[in-house]
């Protein structure tokens, strides 16, 4: 197990490695000039060349490329032409909130996701079924940023249940940041009212970038609860006269949840990297809109920043999900 | 079966949940940022302040944080923009125009308690001109290293390179910096690492919070300046969305909105407790042509095209604005509001096509515009349609900004038509014509193709000259020139689109950089 851990670990080297490459060559290969864009309109051919010396965009692509490496190594993600700051102080500021978006959506597309399609399996072409079909009809079709507006306007402007946007009360004092997600931070801090305020910022943001996971893990859920409900062991538990609700959370349940559990893993990453509009909406200050405003000005180091944050991340997550399949199922346990 | 029965278990614990969700739900709007006797002033932005550095920053945001938190020389306030006392308390010009004396406020103080002095402003000059960003590019050929000097503790002199008669309009943009706080932080980088998050400053109010990305949050400093409206506080909040920050303000959540569209202004007409001001600025719209290369080099096909543009309808497309008279903003210092310009004139537009290489059109042209900046691509559509009277085609190309700022540094590889806006970052006449026209700024978006050395040496006298009445001749004789050479084709400008709430008092619209509010003055009731 350990070692399987280990061995797994080791390969995230060359798939990042990997990635650096990827990603250095595209931000510099693409045309355009960063950086007399970055110098301002007023600066003459001269002061736009001194601009890119100072951040050695005049050495070979090689050269950059190596000392871009040894940074790394060094936990320097180098710094923006545009703000001059470093990515490492951007990606602390804003990853924190991405983050904490994307875990609160997952939670919620699997604490629904997962029991409305087992129940819309049970009950199949009953109401239960048509209900989650329509509702993942729905959800799948309807654009993140327009759920967003419309929950803004129902839940907040005309309800006024929660707050337009943001993470928190603006003239309230932050709790005291040890991981960044304000919701971990305000338990910590063991302060309720903070963690609950915390939720009511989150909630909104969190739905509209659920919706789509929700569904697609609904219908997954939901297939192969069909799938696992037609299994001979089945039959087997209900000849027995197993109570059908033991039946279905101890056996079916378990066994129908390895394969969702993949279609999870794959949206974590989806939606980390995916943010940028609900963020624009409910005024997230996450990841998101940082990465575009790199893509958009070719701004090199928060993009390669950024790409090497998610890969980590998308990463790590899918050996998380490997090792689940493993506590789900002992067949496919690593040895 | 069992299952027959778990549905309506399941089916009242699932409406029991739901319906406690929603009771729990029920929570008071956001309290408006006035407790306890904090008077906090709530502006809503979509841009960050990602650097506080004086002599680096640009952008509306940092020029926010910084003509609060700063102090210069002097500052500018009303319309047309007139330079007012900030910490020089009179200043005196010399004849030719080249000698500025300044005798400080012997009350100013930097927020450490300690007095600022001419050193300080020495070093401030110095430093930006050493850096050479930011703003620097104001004073930069004008002063010089060794231009400022301190005459003794409460007085500054500048004997310029040579004369500037904006000089007065650009000092408002250079801040002065405590000498000893940077120097006692100086590092390896000229204290650019300390200013990006710490401030050396004498303003009415200092950083408490900075949230990047979410918020900035500025308390009222009990410093040297007296007077001033009841604020103690104000936070700069970053709202993305515009239709977000029309919705802040309608429900109160903030008490200024500062990127406003026309639709939202629509939107917010007669709504209870909301202000809205509507107001020209010194923001040009128009539509470079490449007067070096391709067709359009050619003046009779630029001047049928500028005949044959549909002003009425780049009007439409603007929502609130004024068409442009020429090159020079409208109020400014020297425009000619009866300027002789071109207006829809299909005739006349026929007389020059003739007259050009392309006499009875049947040529394909292309326009870039900013990819997702619709507003351009509407005056696309409006050219494209002027365009086909002509017979002449109009592809329009969403391209990268900085593919687009890449496409202006030879003739060859720019456009037929490319759309700028220009903003004036100090309220002189020179700011435009010198950006926008001078051959010395080829290459550049601003002025990619343009080139005309009698156009040239009157933008160099017209900022050479102290007096105004002559700057004004000056001008209106530069604008003339333009007119005939018809390099672009004269928009709009587009009006500032600001919110405020009815409690706000004090606020006093100034024509450049209005979105940059100036707190100092304004109260809340």
């Amino acid at each position: 197990m350990w070692s399987y851990l280990v061995r797994r670990l080791l390969l995230l080297v060359p798939v990042l490695l990997g990635l650096t490459v990827l990603v250095f060559a595209i931000a510099r290969l693409l045309p355009g000039d960063p950086v007399a864009l970055a110098a301002g309109p007023n600066a003459s051919p001269a002061e736009i060349a001194a601009y890119g010396r100072e951040f050695g965009l005049d050495r070979p692509l090689w050269e950059q490329y190596g000392r871009y490496l040894w940074g790394l190594l060094q936990g320097d993600l180098g710094v923006s032409i545009y703000t001059r700051r470093p990515v490492i102080e951007d990606l602390r500021a804003y990853l924190p909130a991405t983050l904490e978006l994307v875990l609160a959506a997952m939670t919620l597309a699997v604490l629904v996701g997962v029991p409305m399609g087992l129940w819309a399996a049970v009950q199949r072409d009953r109401w239960p079924d048509y209900l989650s079909r329509v509702l993942a009809l729905g959800a799948i079709s309807m654009p993140r940023f327009f759920l967003g507006l419309l929950l803004q306007l129902g839940l907040a402007m005309a309800l006024g249940w929660l707050p337009l946007g943001g993470r928190f009360p603006i003239t309230e004092e932050l709790p005291l940041r040890i991981t960044g997600l304000l919701t971990v931070d305000a338990l910590l801090a063991g302060n309720l009212n903070a963690f609950w305020v915390a939720c009511q910022h989150l909630l909104m943001p969190a739905l509209a970038m659920s919706l789509s996971p929700l569904a697609t893990i609904m219908r997954m859920m939901r297939g192969s609860t069909l799938e696992v409900l037609q299994q001979d062991y089945v039959l087997t538990e209900r000849a027995l006269g197993l109570p059908q609700r033991l039946i279905i959370t101890k056996y079916v349940a378990r066994n129908a949840f390895s394969a969702t559990l993949t279609v999870i893993g794959l949206y974590f990453g989806w939606l980390l990297g995916g943010t940028v509009l609900v963020e624009t909406v409910f005024d997230w200050p996450g990841l998101g809109l940082y990465a575009t405003k790199a893509v958009v000005t070719q701004d090199f180091m928060p993009i390669i920043g950024v790409t090497l944050v998610i890969g980590t991340l998308f990463v790590l997550v899918n050996l998380l999900v490997d090792l689940l399949y493993g506590l789900l199922n002992p067949k496919v346990r690593p040895a | 079966m069992h299952h027959s029965d778990n549905p309506q278990v399941n089916r009242r614990q699932w409406l029991g949940a739901s319906g406690a969700g929603l009771a729990s739900l029920v929570l008071p709007l956001d309290a408006f940022a006035q407790q306890g006797g904090r008077r906090v002033l709530v502006i809503a932005a979509t841009q960050d302040i990602p650097n506080f550095d004086p002599h680096i920053a640009t952008g509306y945001s940092a020029s926010f944080l910084l003509r609060n938190v700063y102090d210069a020389l002097v500052r500018v306030e009303g319309s047309p923009p007139k330079p007012v006392p900030e910490l020089a308390q009179s200043w005196t010009v010399s004849g030719d125009g080249k000698t500025y004396t300044f005798k400080l406020n012997p009350a100013a103080r930097f927020h450490n308690g300690k007095p600022l002095t001419a050193d300080d402003v020495v070093y401030s000059f110095k430093r930006a001109l050493r850096l050479n960003k930011g703003n620097a590019w104001m004073i930069q050929g004008v002063v010089g290293q060794d231009s400022v000097t301190a005459v003794d503790a409460g007085t500054v002199r500048f004997n310029l390179l040579k004369p500037f008669a904006a000089f007065l309009h650009v000092l408002p943009w250079i801040w002065v910096v405590s000498k000893a706080d940077v120097e006692a932080n100086l590092g390896s980088d000229d204290g650019q690492t300390y200013l990006r998050t710490q401030t050396a400053a004498s303003g009415g109010f200092k950083v408490r919070r900075a949230e990047a990305g979410n918020l900035y949050e500025l308390d009222r400093v009990d410093g040297w300046q007296k007077g001033g409206g009841n604020l103690t506080g104000v936070i700069w909040r970053i709202v993305r969305e515009t239709a977000s920050q029309r919705l802040l303000i309608q429900r109160g959540e903030v008490h200024i909105a500062v990127d406003l569209t026309s639709e939202d202004m629509d939107a917010l007409k007669d709504k209870p407790g909301v202000v809205r001001i509507i107001e020209p600025e010194y923001r040009t719209f128009s539509i470079k042509m490449n007067t070096r290369h391709g067709p359009m080099a050619d003046l009779d096909l630029r001047k049928a095209v500028s005949y044959a543009v549909n002003y009425k309808g780049i009007l439409d497309a603007a929502g609130y604005a004024d068409l442009m008279v020429g090159p020079l903003p409208n109020g400014i210092l020297g425009h000619n509001p009866q300027l002789a310009v071109y207006r829809t004139d299909m005739a006349k537009a026929k007389e020059h096509l003739a007259k050009s290489k392309s006499p009875n059109g049947g040529i394909k042209l292309t326009m870039a515009y900013v990819s997702g900046l619709e507003q351009q691509r509407r005056f696309g559509l409006v050219l494209l349609d002027s365009l086909k009277q002509l017979n002449i085609q109009l592809d329009i190309k969403p391209m990268l900004w900085p593919d687009m700022v890449a496409a202006c540094a030879k003739p060859e590889t720019f456009p037929d038509f490319f759309p700028v806006y220009q903003t004036a970052n100090y309220g002189d006449p020179d700011n435009v014509a010198f950006a926008a026209y001078h051959s010395s700024r080829n290459g550049n978006w601003q002025n990619a193709v343009y080139a005309n050395p009698e156009v040239d040496a009157l933008i160099e006298r017209g900022r050479a000259e102290p007096d105004s009445a002559k700057r004004v001749a000056i001008y209106r004789d530069m604008q003339q020139k333009v007119v005939a050479d018809a390099p672009d084709i004269f928009g709009v400008l587009e009006k500032r689109k600001l919110a405020l709430r009815d409690n706000v008092k004090g606020f006093q619209f100034a024509p450049v950089a209005s979105n940059a509010i100036e707190c100092f003055g304004l109260s809340l009731t």
